[in-house]
């Protein structure tokens, strides 16, 4: 008989850490307690978890590790209500639930042999981190063309994952542009919004494919911006965020026309997000 | 196939034999004199002549709140269920139905639910075929009828004279079989009796055009009819809680003492926090956007998603709406 | 007293003139509905369309309840410069409606400089459940009134049966001290007299006489059957807080089921915020999809508040409301007497 889905399994707090200036975002790194359960959490870059604290309720968090990050899951969350606040009061090592994994993943074959163009905003860079550290596997990266990151916040102290964007601008195998809208006097990267910047470095949409996550406002003109660049509808991938309880398609709340979120999704292509209405 | 017979007098024998395996809900008189889908108690007579129950059977499967785990001492329990029988005895057929539609929502691929499918598991349904629609049905509309057995493991029809059944699932056959001495072949003379009183009923029942409606409403999905239509919806979630097919539902931990548990409860798309984000952002942010919803979801999502529209013309929304809203209005006026 | 009729007919009028020479820019008030026994509330733009308003035994529907959400203030900064401003709005006002607005625009929720307000007295309205029930196993086909006022219906078989209107009118009504509008620009309809002052005070007399116990299992047993689905709440033209208590997850103050403590909490709660506001319209009784009269407790509520305080909701556009004032002579007992 197959698991009950909406039953968490049984994980522990190893570490959180802050990732930003303003401390509202913390990176949690969460173990299974049991080791079956680690194996049998076979998940992909793109996929999200439901995270569960007894008493306070779950909630849904893009993976923002690998799979190619063994021992661990890592998840990055914003104190913005009820849930985050209890978690965010949480150090090792307290109990936690997850429940997973879920959703579509990005499509891995149809970006394996192309060059890839990563565009993340604020907080929404948790899976991109994921997808990266997964392309720069070294088990993985032949597989993959170009691969070039956009990513931009407000200040420099938004940005998040500082110490994973340090190890990748030293390597040679990807590229990596940062902008804030707000450089403090130590900045020395772009600065503008990332669609500009985007726009500026002029990527070739020739066998590529675009990975875009971040704020409604980022998506939409970075959108403009790729087809400006020549980038069909097809060869651009979103990763949607919408209010989820159960995360399997049951309790009718985060839906896009006739599509779910939690299981469609989260990752849509623009092609697929067009034929759907307009409400999200 | 209505093929056996049981004269009413007989009635209670039957129910108490299903009563010795489970438990029996049967039409009877509350106290304010309504018709109700009760638990069955041996001082209150079965009542057979109703339109429909107020409330729909749907929380015999999909309870109002249903406890999902409890959570004590670091450890996580789940509930435990009996696995008795659930008799369900006058059910419409369209709510019988609906149960059909609730299957496609709750009970798919490696993903099914379990709450829902251990209780519908459990649970027969001996739907009582309809002889006296109201203004408000437009089961014919959907694929339906006051004889349909979809649904149903046991069709009944009743007679002047005596009850028919059938049995339409191997289910409902081994529930029949089980009282097969109460029962008698019923003549040919009363089956069309029955099916005569079925095709009357379906006569009174004023169609709703609703041919390729999910291409319709997909394309009148900007329509200005969702403004003008939603104006006076309250978001008051009676049609959702009244509906035998409406399913959204809730999950909240609630905290009593040193036990945790964590709840599904029934939750409604016409609500304003239904899909709120917790950073302010709606993406259904009036009362427009979420008319269009339920009515999307009903007959078209559903549509695309399951081969299954999720109404079954039961009406119960258009008659307990307190601002007479009746969306067989907005259903005419889409691709019309 | 002016027939239904009559007045329908200079209602379609002053709507009309209203809209058209752009006194108001939406009038507020009833259409046919699909089923009989019934109105729908209708959104009135056009000057033109304004044959569509009826003015019926079954204009229940209390229209102060949009009155709000017409009138919000903007969320932000930006809906404050995109958000056109609202037009001045004509409305259809029963006796309690009428309460209901006077207290909105005490609590500021609406511009009175904004509304045009058109007054009719109220002969009691019917509740469609208690005409459907008198009907027994017969379902009407359509429903109108007759030159004495009651309710004369087609039912199924073609026939007509009379329902008394005493005997179909909605339990509000039957309690109602204040039939005709004290806030009006428009009145239609002669000015009526309450019919019985003291009909709500019997019916919570029984309720005050009975133990503590047997209240309790009154309270228990009537609200036993409740869905949560917050249909009293959503009706109610008083509850128009944006975040309401009762849905709040900081902390959660009542769970989101039925067990019969959130039930009781939740119902507890709401009757204690309408103390002093309820202007007794029934529109949550009515919203009630499992016929609970959600009035149980608010009934008695304001009874007390008018005893203590001689106050009673809505009563007068100059009244101050009652938790916002203070007055030395109140009664403090419960402060200094312990």
């Amino acid at each position: 008989m197959a698991r009950n889905p909406y039953l968490p399994y049984p994980a522990r707090i190893e570490e959180a850490t802050v990732e930003n200036a303003a401390r509202d975002i913390k990176t949690f790194r969460l173990a299974f307690t049991d080791p079956d359960t680690a194996a049998a959490f076979r998940y992909m870059p793109g996929q999200f978890a439901e995270l569960s604290l007894p008493g306070m309720g779950e909630a849904p968090f893009g993976i923002a590790s690998s799979p190619t990050e063994a021992g661990y899951l890592l998840f990055s969350v914003k104190r913005v209500g009820l849930f985050t606040a209890e978690l965010h009061s949480l150090e090792a090592p307290a109990s936690i639930g997850v429940r997973g994994p879920m959703g579509k993943p990005f499509p891995w074959e149809r970006m394996a042999g192309r060059n890839l163009v990563i565009v993340g905003g604020g907080f929404a860079f948790t899976t991109l981190r994921a997808a990266i550290k997964c392309i720069l596997d070294p088990a993985n990266r032949s597989r993959f063309g170009s691969v070039l990151v956009v990513y931009g916040a407000r200040t420099p102290g938004e940005l998040m994952y500082k110490k994973d964007l340090a190890e990748w601008q030293a390597r040679n195998d990807i590229d990596v542009h940062l902008t804030v809208d707000e450089p403090d006097a130590t900045w020395t990267r772009h600065k503008g919004v990332v669609p500009t910047v985007l726009e500026g470095l002029n990527p070739s949409p020739e066998n590529a494919l675009a990975i875009v996550c971040g704020p409604p406002v980022m998506i939409r003109f970075t959108l403009l911006s790729l087809a400006k660049l020549g980038f069909p509808d097809g060869a651009i991938v979103l990763s949607l965020e919408m209010r989820m309880k159960c995360g399997i398609g049951k309790c009718g709340r985060c839906n896009i026309g006739g599509k779910y979120v939690c299981k469609d999704g989260p990752v849509f292509t623009r092609e697929e997000l067009k034929a759907l209405p307009a409400e999200y | 196939m209505i093929d056996k017979r049981i004269p009413y007098t007989d009635l209670d024998r039957l129910l108490d034999r299903l009563a010795k395996r489970g438990a029996v809900y049967a039409p009877i008189k509350d106290e304010a004199g309504e018709v109700v889908l009760a638990a069955r108690t041996h001082d209150q007579p079965i009542v057979l002549e109703y339109r429909n129950f107020r409330l729909s059977p749907k929380a015999l499967v999909l309870p109002q709140n249903q406890t999902l785990m409890c959570f004590k001492n670091g450890d996580v329990e789940e509930p435990a269920l009996s696995d008795r029988e659930t008799f369900l005895f006058g059910v419409r057929p369209c709510d019988a139905r609906a149960m059909l539609a609730l299957d496609k929502v709750f009970i798919d691929g490696d993903q099914h639910d379990p709450y829902y499918a251990r209780l519908r598991a459990k649970v027969a349904v001996i739907a009582l075929a309809c002889t006296r629609p109201t203004s408000s049905c437009f089961c014919t509309s959907v694929g339906s009828g006051p004889g349909d057995a979809a649904g149903a493991d046991v069709l009944a029809v009743a007679l002047d004279a005596d009850l028919l059944l059938g049995a339409e699932t191997p289910r409902g056959q081994e529930l029949l079989s089980c009282v097969a001495d109460l029962l008698t072949d019923a003549p040919g003379a009363a089956v069309k009796e029955a099916e005569g009183q079925i095709r009357a009923a379906e006569d009174q029942i004023a169609p709703v055009n609703l041919q390729n409606i999910a291409r319709r409403l997909r394309d009148a999905y900007d329509s200005p009819l969702w403004e003008t239509a939603s104006l006076k919806c309250l978001g008051c979630g009676t049609c959702s809680y009244l509906c035998p097919t409406c399913h959204c539902f809730d999950i909240t931990d609630d905290v009593r003492g040193g036990t945790v548990r964590r709840v599904r409860t029934w939750d409604c798309c016409a609500y304003p926090l239904f899909t709120l984000h917790a950073s302010g952002h709606n993406p259904r942010p009036t009362a427009k956007e979420r008319w269009r919803q339920r009515i999307m979801h009903k007959f078209r999502y559903a549509a695309e998603n399951y081969n299954h529209l999720l109404c079954v013309g039961c009406g119960r929304c258009i008659r307990n709406c307190p601002v007479s809203m009746d969306l067989r209005t907005v259903l005419k006026e889409v691709g019309a | 007293m002016i027939a239904s009729h009559q007045i329908e007919t200079r209602l379609r009028e002053a709507a009309e003139g209203l809209l058209r020479d752009k006194k108001v820019g939406l009038f507020l008030g009833y259409e046919k509905a699909s089923l009989p026994f019934r109105t729908a509330p209708l959104f009135l733009t056009e000057a033109e369309k304004a044959k569509r308003l009826v003015w019926s035994p079954f204009c229940t529907a209390n229209l102060a309840v949009y009155l709000p959400r017409l009138f919000k203030a903007p969320a932000d900064a930006r809906e404050a410069k995109t958000m056109p401003p609202p037009p001045a709005v004509g409305v259809v006002l029963k006796g309690c409606d009428a309460r209901s607005v006077i207290t909105l625009i005490q609590e500021r929720q609406v511009p009175r400089e904004k509304l045009v307000l058109v007054g009719v007295a109220c002969p009691g309205m019917v509740d469609a459940r208690k005409a459907e029930r008198a009907l027994g196993d017969q379902e009407a086909l359509g429903a109108g009134e007759d030159a004495q006022g009651n309710v004369r219906a087609v039912v199924e078989d073609g026939t007509e049966v009379t329902l008394r209107r005493e005997q179909v009118l909605a339990d509000v009504c039957l309690e109602c001290r204040s039939p005709t509008p004290s806030i009006h620009d428009i009145l239609l309809g002669a000015p009526a007299e309450a019919r019985e002052t003291d009909a709500a005070r019997r019916r919570t007399a029984d309720l005050g006489s009975e133990t503590a116990d047997r209240r309790w299992a009154r309270l228990q047993q009537a609200l036993s059957k409740c869905i949560r689905c917050n249909a009293c709440r959503q009706a109610c033209p008083m509850c128009y807080c944006k975040d309401c208590l009762l849905d709040q997850t900081r902390p959660r103050w009542v769970g989101a089921g039925t067990d019969i403590s959130d039930v009781t909490m939740y119902h507890l709660v709401r009757a204690f915020h309408m103390a002093g506001r309820c202007t007794e319209c029934g529109a949550c009784a009515r919203a009630c999809p499992m016929g609970i009269d959600a009035r149980l407790l608010v009934r008695k509520l304001n009874l007390e508040v008018e005893d203590l305080f001689g106050y009673r909701p809505g009563a007068a556009l100059d009244g101050v409301p009652l938790l916002s004032a203070f007055a030395m002579d109140d009664p403090q007992e419960f402060l200094t007497e312990p």
